[in-house]
């Protein structure tokens, strides 16, 4: 259907590069999420995939036909933004035939094309009204809408939930994901936010600073982070870093110098290599002995607590655990870890040191 | 109806009640509306008096005359009389203003009929029937042939004829008659001329009376009158007070209706050829200051080109060139081009208008360029982008450049004055209203009356392009 191949791709504004090379494959049918924080470039390169920026240098190809000097009109691609951009002298039946008519649908085809997105949407109700008449959810579904209508080879997000409320992004979110499921496009779909890019992501690529950071599933992200930003930007609540050297036979020895004995097997390490372990939250539990944790707030929330302080080595240190827990702020509580879940990182390139 | 009046009796909202601030607001509506009508309504009154009231420059609000009486002044073997003939109808008053058709249409004779004397003199001489009711009676009479050529002969050659032999055969006023017609002494031609019929108190007995005076509206201290009666001989001096003109209200429609049907006297310009020539020229060049202004604004704020802020400022840099100052090279254009004397001469150099261009950049800027960009991932071409999206949204910008455009377009007269004034069926209105106004004759009856004319259009057009500029407003919702 549509395989749609970044080759080496960058960009540069004038003397200042914005994506430095990046190569992402994403295969027909599959949903992809660009997820990095502000700035990394995330919406500059789907821009760039939709023809609406230009190529410095690269190749994006769709199905092998490289699309550099094919312009945004011409290349068969849907895109949903961020402000939703409806016509808003247009009705919302007008704002969905627009594509249509652009080129140059039969009117048949159109009206049945509206009508069955309108009646996916449940937009239908609101055909002849101005976008203006519309609420922001509303709006949201119509910018699906018109793209859906256009059948297009690959659809693109940008960003568009974050002008919901947080009740109906996870609602859109829910319906976007069906959608994808129901038509089968490729899909590419920005976010800042880690939470939408794993729920819904087939493949996610993480970006900083106009770098590809990591391109791979999400569980595969999560469970093995390349370096130490996609350890800490994938995962909620945060993963906790711990700053200490290696000792002997895989014993990771904390600045503080409290001690934690890894699985050897899993990590590729000098002795006295300075390097960071990163274990989430989750993977905690209180013990009699371990690093000591000096606890400055707990929030109990019924099922589970989160107890937050600093160790020696990590300004924050957050532990997650089920049910309801005995601790208390202000006193020293001593954490044992889940050996076989912890990550470690080499402290200067910030690469995981896992084999 | 009552919506209208809700509205403009609206107050503050406290139970009705006229808190200072709507005073102050409802003087400040009243003193606005009263600033624009009034002069509209001076100019519409004005536009209805006759001409003789505005060459007298009657500034009395209302169109109309004072009632008028007949001044005579006979000549005779007794002398000079001058007396006042009452009750004249209006066509004998005005004969000098009528039309061929118009005299055609009086029965002179039968009129004349019922006078006698020195009032039938005068009226004879003032209705021109002097000169044919005497060759009526030379041929009649069988008087020598001559009789008709004598009034143009030098003193030598009267000489030979016996023009007295010849008189003293007829009765006085066949004499009389004949001699008016040569013009010898003392028979100069007798004169009529209309006065104002006023009543005063005679100054010297207190009785109420009617007098003719020359003009009412003199600011003398005294009036000299005349008795209508010819109760008292010679001039009377009125003091002004005392005296009561009537007015009757008469409106003169045909200082519309002769410049509209092509009948108007003294005007050599076609009044319904300018009003076609200036629509067309307001129609024509607006529309091509609308199309090619929003197209370079387009240009200009939406897309990114090398030397876009050169072209913007060469742009907004014509804008402080006074107008006044480029009329030699625009002529030059004009005439180099060949447009002069052409519609087209007008219509071109008007449709450059960088104040437009400035206008529509502004609002365009406005215009999200995501909107665009939505477009153009519907398959918009840069055309349908331009035609479907920025057109429509830019229309509130686009409807007050056209009112604009059409305002400048019509109240022209600089570039027609440069460009057409040589060729007459090209002028425009404004060129049209100069001309009433010529080196010789001025028509100030017509000229006010077409002004109000030329008024129309544009107000017209205010009125129903204001509708456009709302409803624009209220469409650009973004989010």
């Amino acid at each position: 259907m549509a395989l749609l191949e970044l080759r080496n791709v960058k960009k540069s504004y004038g003397p200042v590069d914005v994506i430095h090379g990046i190569d992402i494959t994403v295969a027909s049918g599959e949903f992809c999420v660009f997820v990095g924080p502000s700035g990394c470039g995330k919406s500059t390169l789907l821009r760039m995939i939709a023809g609406l920026e230009k190529i410095t240098d690269g190749e994006i190809a769709i199905d092998d036909e490289v699309l550099n000097n094919v312009t945004a009109s011409e290349r068969g691609l849907a895109m949903v933004f961020q402000s939703y951009a409806l016509y808003p002298h247009m009705s919302v039946r007008n704002n969905l035939s627009f594509g249509l008519e652009n080129i140059s649908t039969p009117k048949a085809e159109i009206d049945q094309r509206v009508n069955e997105a309108a009646r996916m949407l449940q937009i239908e109700d609101y055909l002849d009204r101005r976008p203006g008449q519309l609420s922001g959810g509303q709006r949201q579904r119509v910018a699906i809408g018109r793209a859906v209508v256009r059948e297009p080879r690959v659809f693109l997000f940008d960003e568009p939930l974050s002008n919901l409320d947080a009740e109906l992004r996870v609602a859109t979110r829910g319906e976007i994901s069906a959608l994808h499921k129901r038509l089968g496009n490729t899909m590419v779909y920005v976010t800042h936010d880690q939470v939408e890019a794993m729920t819904m992501a087939d493949k996610i690529a993480v970006l900083r600073a106009g770098r590809l950071e990591q391109f791979g599933p999400p569980l595969e992200l999560f469970n093995a982070p390349a370096n130490r930003f996609v350890a800490g930007f994938i995962g909620s609540p945060k993963m906790n870093f711990v700053k200490g050297t290696m000792g002997e036979g895989g014993k990771f020895v904390s600045e503080g110098g409290a001690e934690v004995q890894l699985d050897a097997s899993r990590f590729q390490t000098r002795p006295n290599q300075a390097v960071e372990l990163g274990v989430r939250p989750s993977h905690t539990s209180p013990a009699d002995g371990g690093i000591p944790l000096q606890v400055r707030a707990v929030e109990q929330l019924g099922t589970e607590t989160f107890v937050y302080g600093s160790v020696e080595g990590a300004e924050e240190f957050a532990m997650q655990l089920a049910g309801q827990v005995n601790i208390r702020p202000n006193t020293v509580q001593h954490v044992a870890i889940d050996a076989g879940s912890a990550h470690l990182f080499d402290l200067e390139n910030g690469l995981s040191c896992a084999k | 109806m009552s919506a209208v009046w809700d509205f403009l009796s609206r107050t503050q909202g406290r139970g009705g009640r006229l808190t200072w601030t709507d005073w102050l607001s409802y003087a400040y509506l009243i003193l606005g509306f009263l600033v624009i009508l009034v002069p509209v309504l001076w100019l519409g009154l004005n536009s209805i008096k006759t001409q003789f009231q505005i060459e007298s420059q009657d500034l009395s609000l209302l169109p109309g005359d004072f009632e008028r009486v007949a001044r005579a002044t006979v000549n005779g073997p007794d002398g000079r009389e001058i007396f006042v003939i009452g009750e004249l109808p209006d066509w004998v008053l005005n004969w000098s203003d009528l039309s061929a058709e118009e005299r055609a249409d009086q029965d002179v004779d039968g009129f004349l009929a019922g006078f006698e004397g020195n009032a039938l003199y005068a009226l004879r001489s003032h209705l021109g029937e002097v000169s044919g009711a005497a060759r009526a009676l030379i041929l009649d009479l069988g008087l020598p042939e001559w009789l008709n050529r004598y009034g143009a002969l030098t003193p030598t050659a009267r000489e030979a004829f016996d023009l007295d032999a010849v008189v003293s055969e007829l009765d006085e006023d066949q004499q009389r008659l004949i001699l008016e017609y040569l013009g010898v002494e003392p028979y100069q031609p007798n004169r009529i001329v209309t006065q104002a019929l006023v009543t005063a108190p005679n100054p010297d007995t207190g009785e109420i009376m009617e007098w003719a005076i020359p003009n009412p509206n003199a600011t003398s201290e005294f009036f000299p009158g005349r008795a209508v009666d010819g109760s008292i001989e010679g001039v009377v001096r009125l003091p002004a007070n005392s005296v009561a003109a009537e007015r009757n209200i008469a409106p003169e429609w045909d200082n519309y209706i002769e410049p509209l049907t092509n009948s108007a006297y003294g005007v050599n310009v076609n009044f319904v050829t300018c009003i076609t020539n200036s629509v067309l020229v307001t129609v024509i060049a607006t529309f091509i200051t609308l199309l090619i202004n929003s197209m370079a604004a387009f240009a200009l704020s939406k897309y990114t080109f090398k030397g876009q802020t050169l072209f913007l400022v060469v742009i907004l840099a014509t804008l402080m060139v006074p107008a006044t100052i480029t009329l030699v090279g625009v002529f030059k254009a004009i005439n180099a081009t060949g447009l002069s004397g052409s519609i087209w001469g007008v219509i071109i150099p008007g449709a450059a208008t960088p104040a437009g261009v400035f206008l529509l950049r502004q609002y365009m800027l406005t215009i999200p360029d995501e909107l665009l960009e939505a477009a153009r991932m519907d398959s918009a071409s840069e055309w349908k982008v331009f035609w479907r999206i920025v057109l429509p949204l830019a229309l509130p910008a686009i409807a007050a450049l056209g009112i604009l455009s059409i305002i400048w377009r019509w109240n022209d007269l600089i570039i027609p004055m440069v460009a057409i004034a040589t060729a007459t069926e090209a002028y425009t209105i404004q060129l049209c209203l100069l001309e009433f106004r010529g080196e010789h004759v001025s028509q100030e009856h017509y000229r006010l009356a077409m002004t109000v004319v030329s008024l129309i259009p544009t107000t017209l057009v205010f009125v129903f392009l204001q509708k456009y500029i709302t409803t624009g407003i209220a469409n650009t919702g973004m989010k």
